[in-house]
């Protein structure tokens, strides 16, 4: 159906629904990847936002569980140019489609995604509605400044698990313990395939219950930037810096910077794709890492504290990427600790493990 | 810097691309640069983008010279293709590297080896755990079946070392894998062939890859071949990024690709990876690897904007990829993974129409000449937009009036129009793509069509899509060609998103092209142009280029300066190639020298001319009237050139002058002068000009009258055709009336052209240029075969070497006045037939002319460019370039043919144009120029050995001095029977050969056991004897040196006789355009 997509600052964008219409409001972000909907689809860090893919053709090779990074949908919305009508690839279980109907999604195609793509890099990131074609624009804009007042941006409590659980086996030679903020499929795979006893946390754990765990060493992961309850998470762990190694990955790693004393900035346009450089000070080596954040940690406010580092930066922009503490033994990174192939593990996540492992 | 030399299948110029960005990379690295290249008509070539540049043979022999003179650093193998890096790896296994310490950069010899000795290569993918198809090295034919036979048919084999996929083939039995086994084994330099499992039907995907220094890879694209496993990915539809892969597996290609540059161990430089993929369980094997720029690195280039061979480049010195700016952006660095918003499609051209006696099939052997890309917002878009873009007459993906296979019976195919089309998809073939479409239409399902062609259901589902738009829109068909067709808006607007041309929309709504046009501009539904930028539009790029879709937002940057739209000659085929592109360069680097914005627009993803740094603004599109007219209506420049591209623009001229474009420099009108046989010929009767004797005919009846009245022999060819397509000398009616209805179907609308046909006339091309007012010849040329066979295809040489003073000045004289009279402004190229002292116009091009980079480089003038400046207004005088430069050396041209990819054609040359590329010898004299292009048109010369001669009856008292020579200089020679007779009557001692159908050892027999080093043979009349194209076709399977033309071995005989005598010596083009300024000023 006949559909668009407003931008808080008026402009719009038209396509058509691939179901029925139903309004939805998120913050609109971009991603250049050219492959990996269902992934993004499903990555508890993108919950409540509506996806633009710059990529124009989607779901060509269609949808397998097995690609879940979290159990559900979690978009407001996905905007698309094209929505295959088949899907080819021998894994393939269901259609793209198929999928969103199910879960009662909403995909917006047949949008020139590229003109709403060049629209946000040059105005920044903001929120979106999508709506029906004949909707009366200025109560469109009413209920997008509504829901920016009214935002409480209380996403992670939904990301999160309710209750703890442990993974792996019980006699596993490490064990460390993840405060989950919407942990992905991905890195629960990794680090199991090290033969690692994960202890999942629910965000609100405290950290005498994240103590009790006895866990070698605390990621916390990825999951919605911007929440209401970071501010919180990071007066938990504030007590266990130094006491045990600690892993923050992406928005963990604002967390973590947040119990140090950094501040969290938002940027014009964040870093949304598989493709981004991350450079090390002192190094010509570098490497190509996944991103999908629009907030980083704020250097000049991690330049004042002591024995904080910033060790991996974005090679264009040069945003903090990745952050080390050696004396308190923590570490965050900004980008996505990816498996780099079949059964492979990232090698931050193999360095981690390596820390919790040394006393 | 090594270059690829001569542009053959498989090697075409996306070498001149990466060599003219590595030669521009090296100097902003203050680098000093030497560059050798057998062929002129390369930008790289260009004195000036190297500090010394040899155009000299690529051999062994000849590079050691230019190592021992220039004492070089480093040598950069990596640009020069397949020829490059096997001249590096000889250079090394025979000590030279060493010997004057020169290291090899960018991909080290053992990198090279790594991935081209198949054993190396496959001992370090095991290592990595990386499967390959099975698979065993043969070094003998009885190893080879042993091998094959044990992995089962079917199978492939590739020799090793071989370009392109020459020589390898996939068998079903146990003589085909005897035959293939002994043909690969014998064009494989080192004699080994591999025998491999065949994954045929399988994904073919690619991964391009970059790997500096410092250990940092970057994923350039991936790329899938819309063709599966099994046909050449030269020769296959490629898109670029691949379509049916999953996130994950994605992934994994791109962790084997980092894996597999690193164990191959490039250091600095790019590589491309081909891998097999089961379409059923996703098992993934290695197929090779190419450790240097390639065919693929240009398409991947050009789909995403990285300049993969000016980065490679900068990290074969030492830099690392962060360190090197993306130019596109202006602003991030190279260490970053290009993406698109977009979707690429490449096409390949073919001419099997020039080699009729060739089986019509695709397999492993590269057979295409040339590429297409196009670029759109989907598949089908792109897919239609690649299919105009191609240039053979079609204008998307079917319903363009041009069907072979009406719709009508497609409805209701009957069992054998059904078979027929099983047939084609089965089968890969050129025409595939179209037959998909008949399939679809004919009612088959996807999954039929898949099983039969195992192209993936995607690609099949996308074109069923536009065959239902296709319906969609003939809905609202015009009830008469003179109504307006009642469409609505949104189906309007769906069909130009998936690519309709207006051409295609005007066939379903029987209606007009131009009323098309006019109906979507009345709805606004307008081209809108968007970025290739190299990262869907997250930076705002610096210098991206442009491709059209439509989409609801323009982003081009036409700006209010001064422009000129260039028009380029689109994909490579026989006839039109790198020379265009050359020219069309040169036209940009003249506009920007006058301070003129030049906008290019081009679809050849291989060319310079594409490169995102050649122009002000670059427009990938395909060379229809529509496309174009969008561009200039969008642009709006003081003129177009059209003279530069090719027959591709020029065809174009009347249409654009219609539609109200101002054409710079020759006026289309002028044009057409030339072009129309009666009016030219009045023009010549008025200049008081000989011209052979002739008529045109439409019909048979026609055709017979006019030659009884000019006498036989006859050249006969349709009008408006390129490359002398279909054009043939005729002895006599019977012929004449054959002729008549195959070239009938070629030329359509236009007629047939009849010549009197001067037999052993000498063949005299002129290129001259003019500014209105003044005529200045660039050089006159004379050809070595005899007129009759196309003057692409024949050698020739600058100065000429046995035409008379006299003769020149009738040249000279003739040439001027035609120009004067068409009132050329810019380039004109003429050419004569000298017989009896009498020179004959035989053909006049008011346009840039294949042969204009040889003269420039031989001259040391850049024609084009002056043509260019000319058309701006600046008179000859302004540039300095009054009188014609007769050069103190010689330079020869040779022609370069593409016949060992068309088993079972006849190598004999005619009127139409059969070569692919070619080279240039140059010297202080003709014999050394000659030897010079022989050597470097592959022609293995023999210093030493047997000749076999056997000629028509013809060329029997001439091959006497030619057979003598051989004779003094130590060869034996065997001859057939009749030659044999001739020779011994003059005193030559020569051994007779039986007929090959009358016993053994016969003539094949001694070819085959390596016994004849050179062979001479003319064909003894248009039908050729079996045993002559037996004999020819064997040369090709062995390498033979041979010449099929008795001017040719004269030449050559002369030629062999100076190698005997002297060393051959190396000379830059700096220094011989040094001396020659010396000489003019003195």
């Amino acid at each position: 159906m006949n559909a668009i997509l407003m931008l808080q600052d008026g402009k719009i964008f038209s396509g058509k629904t691939t179901g029925p219409i139903k309004e939805v409001i998120g913050e609109v972000i971009l991603n250049t990847a050219v492959v990996g909907y269902q992934e993004m689809a499903t990555d508890p860090a993108n919950r409540g936002k509506i996806l633009v893919l710059t990529y124009p053709l989607v779901g060509n090779y269609g949808i397998n569980p097995k690609f879940n990074e979290s159990p559900q949908w979690q978009l407001s919305g996905l905007v698309v140019k094209e929505t295959s009508r088949i899907i080819s690839n021998w894994q393939a279980k269901t259609s793209l489609e198929d999928f969103a109907k199910k879960q009662d999604a909403l995909i917006l195609h047949k949008v020139d995604t590229r003109s709403l793509a060049v629209y946000l890099r040059h105005k920044g990131e903001m929120l979106g509605i999508i709506a029906g074609l004949s909707s009366d624009p200025k109560a469109l804009l009413a209920k997008i400044d509504t829901y920016r007042k009214s935002q409480t941006r209380d996403l992670i409590r939904a990301t999160s698990t309710a209750k703890s659980s442990y993974l792996g086996s019980n006699r596993a030679r490490q064990k460390i313990a993840i405060l989950d903020l919407g942990v992905t499929t991905d890195l629960l795979a990794q680090l199991q395939s090290l033969g690692a006893g994960i202890f999942i946390l629910p965000h609100t754990a405290t950290a005498k219950e994240i103590t009790k765990t006895k866990a070698g060493g605390l990621i916390i992961s990825n999951g919605p930037e911007n929440d209401v309850s970071l501010e919180k998470i990071a007066e938990t762990i504030r007590p266990l810096l130094g006491a045990i190694p600690i892993l923050g990955i992406s928005t963990g790693l604002h967390v973590l910077a947040l119990a140090m004393g950094a501040k969290i900035s938002r940027m014009k346009l964040g870093h949304h794709g598989i493709n981004y450089p991350v450079a090390h000070p002192g190094s010509f080596k570098a490497e190509i890492t996944v991103q999908n954040h629009s907030f980083v940690v704020d250097s000049d406010s991690l330049d004042k504290i002591k024995n904080v580092k910033a060790v991996g930066y974005h090679l264009n922009d040069r945003t903090i990427e990745e952050v080390a503490n050696n004396k308190l033994r923590c570490m965050g990174i900004q980008y996505y600790p990816q498996s780099p192939g079949k059964g492979q593990v990232h090698s931050v996540l193999k360095r981690f493990m390596h820390q919790c492992a040394t006393k | 810097m090594i270059g690829s030399g001569p542009i053959i299948i498989g090697q075409a110029c996306e070498f001149d691309y990466s060599g003219s960005q590595a030669c521009k990379a090296l100097k902003e690295e203050g680098y000093f640069t030497i560059l050798v290249n057998s062929n002129p008509a390369t930008i790289m070539t260009d004195p000036g983008l190297a500090d010394v540049t040899y155009i000299e043979p690529l051999t062994v022999e000849i590079v050691e010279k230019i190592i021992k003179k220039e004492r070089p650093d480093a040598i950069l193998p990596t640009l020069g293709g397949q020829t490059g890096l096997n001249l590096a790896y000889f250079l090394m296994k025979e000590g030279i590297l060493k010997k004057y310490g020169v290291e090899s950069i960018g991909a080290s010899v053992d990198a090279i080896s790594r991935a081209e000795d198949r054993l190396l290569f496959k001992k370090a993918m095991q290592e990595i755990g990386i499967d390959m198809p099975k698979s065993g090295i043969a070094r003998s034919t009885e190893e080879g079946m042993r091998i094959g036979l044990e992995i089962g048919f079917p199978l492939i084999l590739r020799p090793a070392y071989c370009l392109g996929g020459a020589g390898g083939a996939t068998v079903y039995n146990k003589q085909e894998l005897e035959k293939f086994l002994e043909k690969g084994l014998s064009v494989s330099p080192v004699h080994q062939v591999l025998v491999e499992q065949s994954v045929l039907g399988w994904k073919e995907i690619e991964f391009e890859v970059i790997r500096d220094s410092a250990d940092n890879v970057v994923i350039i694209t991936s790329m899938e071949n819309v063709d599966p496993m099994g046909i050449h990915t030269g020769d296959s539809m490629v898109v670029a990024p691949a379509q049916t892969l999953t996130a994950q597996e994605y992934n994994e290609f791109v962790d084997l690709s980092r894996k597999i540059i690193r164990k191959v161990g490039v250091t600095g430089g790019g590589a491309n990876i081909q891998f097999g993929q089961n379409p059923d369980n996703g098992k993934i094997v290695i197929i090779e690897v190419n450790p240097r720029l390639s065919r693929s690195s240009a398409l991947a280039s050009k789909a995403t904007g990285f300049p993969i061979a000016r980065v490679a480049t900068k990290l074969a010195v030492g830099l690392t990829l962060p360190e090197v700016i993306n130019q596109i952006t202006g602003k991030t660095s190279s260490f970053f993974e290009p993406t698109v918003d977009y979707c690429v499609f490449k096409i390949c051209r073919f001419t099997f129409e020039k080699f009729p006696q060739a089986e019509r099939v695709l397999n492993t052997s590269m057979k295409a000449v040339g590429e297409a890309m196009s670029i759109g917002r989907n598949f089908k878009e792109a897919l239609q937009k690649g299919i105009r873009s191609i240039e053979i007459s079609r204008f998307g993906f079917g319903c363009d009036s041009k069907d072979s296979i009406t719709d009508q019976l497609l409805k209701n195919p009957g069992p054998l129009l059904l078979q027929q089309i099983k047939d084609k998809i089965r089968v890969p073939n050129d025409e595939r793509i179209f037959y998909l479409r008949y399939a679809i239409k004919a009612g088959l399902s996807i999954d039929e069509i898949y099983s039969l062609s195992k192209i993936d259901r995607w690609f099949l589902d996308n074109m069923k899509q536009l065959v239902e738009l296709e319906e969609k829109i003939k809905a609202a068909r015009a009830t008469s060609r003179d109504a307006e067709p009642e469409i609505s808006v949104d189906v309007l607007r769906e069909a130009k998103e998936n690519g309709f041309s207006d051409r295609q929309l005007a066939y379903l709504l029987n209606s007009k092209e131009d009323v098309v046009r006019q109906i979507r501009k009345k709805q606004n539904i307008k081209a809108a142009y968007k970025l290739v930028d190299t990262c869907a539009g997250e930076i705002d790029a610096e210098k991206p280029y442009f491709y059209s879709t439509y989409e609801t937002k323009d982003e081009s940057r036409a700006s209010n300066k001064k422009k000129v739209v260039i028009l380029g000659g689109g994909p490579n085929r026989i006839g039109q190639g790198i020379e265009f592109d050359y020219c069309c360069c040169h036209a940009s680097y003249a506009l920007k020298e006058e301070n003129i914005e030049s906008v290019m627009v081009n679809c050849n993803p291989e060319t310079v001319s594409t490169d995102y740094d050649t122009s002000t603004r670059l427009y990938f599109e395909p060379l229809t009237l529509e496309d174009v007219l969008n561009i200039i209506e969008l642009e709006k420049p003081i003129g177009v050139i059209v003279q530069f591209g090719g027959q591709t623009p020029l065809n174009l001229a009347v249409s654009l002058r219609k539609a109200g474009v101002h054409i710079l420099g020759t006026s289309a009108e002028n044009i057409d002068i030339a072009e129309d046989r009666e009016r030219f010929k009045r023009m010549l009767q008025k200049l008081n000009l000989l011209q052979p004797d002739n008529g045109t005919a439409f019909t048979f009846e026609e055709a017979k009258g006019v030659a009884r009245r000019i006498g036989y022999p006859v050249l006969v060819r349709p009008s408006y055709v390129l490359g002398g397509r279909a054009m043939e000398i005729v002895y006599d009616e019977t012929t004449l009336e054959k002729f008549i209805t195959e070239a009938a179907k070629v030329s359509g609308d236009h007629p047939i052209l009849i010549d009197k046909f001067l037999e052993d006339a000498i063949e005299v091309d002129v290129d001259l240029l003019g500014d209105g007012e003044r005529f200045v010849v660039g050089g006159i040329m004379e050809h070595i075969e005899e007129a009759g066979i196309h003057s692409g295809d024949s050698a020739m040489s600058l100065p000429t070497f046995t035409l008379s003073a006299d003769i020149l000045n009738k040249i000279r004289e003739a040439a001027c006045k035609m120009a004067k009279e068409l009132n050329v402004v810019g380039l004109m190229n003429v050419q004569f037939a000298v017989k009896d002292d009498k020179a004959y116009v035989l053909e006049v091009n008011p346009r840039a002319s294949r042969t204009v980079p040889f003269v420039s480089k031989v001259i040391g003038v850049p024609l084009a460019k002056l043509a260019t400046k000319v058309m701006l207004g600046k008179t000859l005088e302004e540039l300095k370039f009054t009188k014609e430069i007769i050069p103190t050396h010689f330079a020869v041209k040779e022609s370069v043919f593409p016949f060992n990819r068309f088993p079972g054609v006849d190598i004999i040359l005619g009127p139409e144009m059969k070569s692919t590329g070619e080279v240039m010898g140059i010297d202080a004299d003709f014999g050394l120029a000659y030897i010079k292009s022989q050597i470097a048109a592959g022609q293995n010369l023999p210093r030493k050995g047997n000749v076999f001669i056997s000629v028509r009856d013809k060329d029997k008292r001439t091959v006497i001095f030619i057979a003598k020579k051989l004779h003094e200089l130590g060869f034996r020679l065997y001859a057939t029977e009749g030659t044999a007779d001739a020779l011994s009557k003059n005193g030559i001692p020569v051994k007779i050969l039986v007929k090959i159908a009358e016993g053994r050892p016969n003539v094949l027999d001694l070819m085959k056991d390596g016994k004849i080093q050179l062979v001479i043979n003319t064909p003894s009349g248009r039908i050729p004897r079996q045993d002559e194209v037996k004999i020819r076709s064997q040369v090709i399977l062995h390498n033979i040196p041979y010449v099929t033309t008795i001017s040719a071995a004269q030449a050559t005989v002369n030629g062999i006789e100076i190698l005997l005598k002297k060393d051959l010596k190396i000379k830059s083009l700096q220094e011989y355009h040094r001396s020659a300024a010396r000489k003019t000023k003195g």
